[in-house]
């Protein structure tokens, strides 16, 4: 297409502004527009008088949010963040709070539940026989190498104090593995330098409330 | 472009005549577009090009150095124009509302390419604003014309003050466009704003492309010696 002379360069120009130009011719049209200010002003002069088609147009109100979506539009860092949604944010806390009381409850129960003394029990040939873990208000029992028991016969366990007379503190379960629930006074009891011993007893346990059979097993309460 | 038929597949039939050809057509595009039927009712009101054009030239400079405020002023000085535009060529607020949005994302983003010298900042909007629904349009072609009739902006109401100038202005364009014959005034309205190719336009009115395309150009050449002048 020829753009050089006036004329034609007018007329080319208003085909462009009133939307005659068949796409191809229309991009070649913008090309030769950025490099070519008169043809730039010749289409302006055509966007002018044509604009006047729009002039006896009435103005019209435009709704606020239209307002409102231009902002965010140009301003996307500041209100394209999603909107706070009540019912995620209320669980997202109570979330929270819960794992709080958990871990809080735990951790109660793991203080109240911890073990405050052990002891591991040898034998007379300085064999370990049992390990004792002493809980607050109970004794967990492991048997190690435990001699085998007559049907007849039931394992003591005792505590001695310093200077004191032994106290018994129950019955070892059968076979050497369990729990002895610990009364407020046998808890009393239990503290450093008190050693454990375990005797041997008619089934049920001594009669006497001392030891009446020979001492198998003993050590000292250690404070962890 | 293959020209395709607009309203002819109309749900409301502007004539009443639901079997369409070429002719009841051309009336009901007259209908849309009739300048006679527009422009006296808008004589002695504010036309929308009459705006303080210094000023939004200064807001525009203001723009393109990232004012916001700025913007916002501009904003609500030129709105409801470039809305009026959008209406008139979408002929659906809705359109409309989205048309100016885009509008507005456009000149904040692109004020820095407005030339003074060229034009008027005005102008330069409309016609960002007319581009954009012409996309759109052509997008939403399957649209029929008489649905965009239905609810096009036909009821603009004169607006409360009145102006001098403007109505001065809408004489001499009246006077201008009154040298135009009817096929002039309604391919060029209709090309200009919704944005019909000279194919699309010689199918509506059934005439051949090439009397249409020289209709529009002797047509806008008669519209800007009279403006000129």
């Amino acid at each position: 297409m020829n753009y050089q002379t006036a004329e034609r360069r007018r007329a080319l120009a208003g085909d462009y502004a009133i939307g005659l130009m068949p796409p191809t011719a229309r991009k070649r049209f913008e090309q030769l527009l950025l490099d070519d200010p008169h043809l730039r002003a010749e289409l302006a002069q055509w966007d002018t008088h044509l604009a006047s088609l729009a002039d006896p147009l009435s103005a019209q109100p435009v709704p606020e949010h239209v307002w409102q979506a231009i902002v965010s539009r140009i301003e996307p860092q500041k209100l394209h963040v999603p909107a706070r949604r009540p019912f995620w944010t209320w669980l997202r806390t109570g979330a929270v709070i819960c794992s709080l009381l958990i871990a809080v409850t735990v951790g109660l129960l793991y203080t109240r539940d911890n073990v405050q003394y052990k002891a591991t029990l040898l034998s007379g040939t300085e064999q370990p026989g049992l390990r004792i873990e002493a809980h607050t208000d109970y004794l967990q029992v492991q048997p190690l190498q435990l001699a085998a028991l007559d049907a007849g016969r039931s394992l003591e366990l005792w505590a001695i104090p310093v200077d004191g007379k032994p106290v018994s503190l129950g019955l070892i379960p059968t076979g050497g593995d369990g729990m002895i629930g610990l009364s407020k006074s046998q808890q009393q009891l239990l503290g450093p330098h008190v050693v454990l011993a375990v005797s041997l007893e008619p089934k049920g346990g001594s009669t006497t409330g001392q030891p009446s059979g020979p001492v198998l097993y003993q050590g000292p309460l250690a404070a962890l | 472009m293959p020209a395709r038929p607009v309203g002819t597949h109309g749900k409301r039939p502007v004539n009443g005549n639901p079997a369409m050809n070429g002719i009841t057509l051309y009336a009901q595009l007259i209908s849309t577009d009739n300048w006679h039927g527009a422009i006296p009712s808008h004589v002695g009101r504010t036309g929308i090009l009459t705006a303080n054009t210094e000023n939004l030239r200064q807001l525009l400079a203001q723009c393109s150095l990232g004012n916001r405020r700025a913007f916002e002023t501009l904003y609500r000085s030129v709105a409801p124009s470039l809305h009026s535009v959008a209406l008139r060529c979408m002929g659906r607020r809705d359109l409309a509302e989205e048309v100016v949005q885009e509008s507005f994302v456009r000149i904040w983003h692109n004020a820095s390419r407005y030339e003074a010298h060229l034009s008027a900042p005005l102008t330069w909007m409309i016609n960002i604003t007319r581009n954009l629904a012409i996309d759109q349009l052509r997008k939403h072609r399957e649209l029929p014309l008489s649905d965009l009739q239905q609810n096009a902006v036909a009821d603009d109401t004169p607006g409360a003050d009145e102006q001098l100038d403007s109505a001065r202005s809408s004489r001499a364009l009246n006077h201008c466009l009154e040298q135009l014959d009817g096929m002039q005034r309604q391919t060029i309205t209709i090309a200009y704003f919704h944005g019909f190719s000279a194919s699309e336009l010689a199918t509506q009115l059934a005439a051949p492309l090439g009397t249409v395309k020289s209709s529009i150009r002797r047509g806008m050449e008669r519209l800007r010696r009279c403006l000129e002048s």
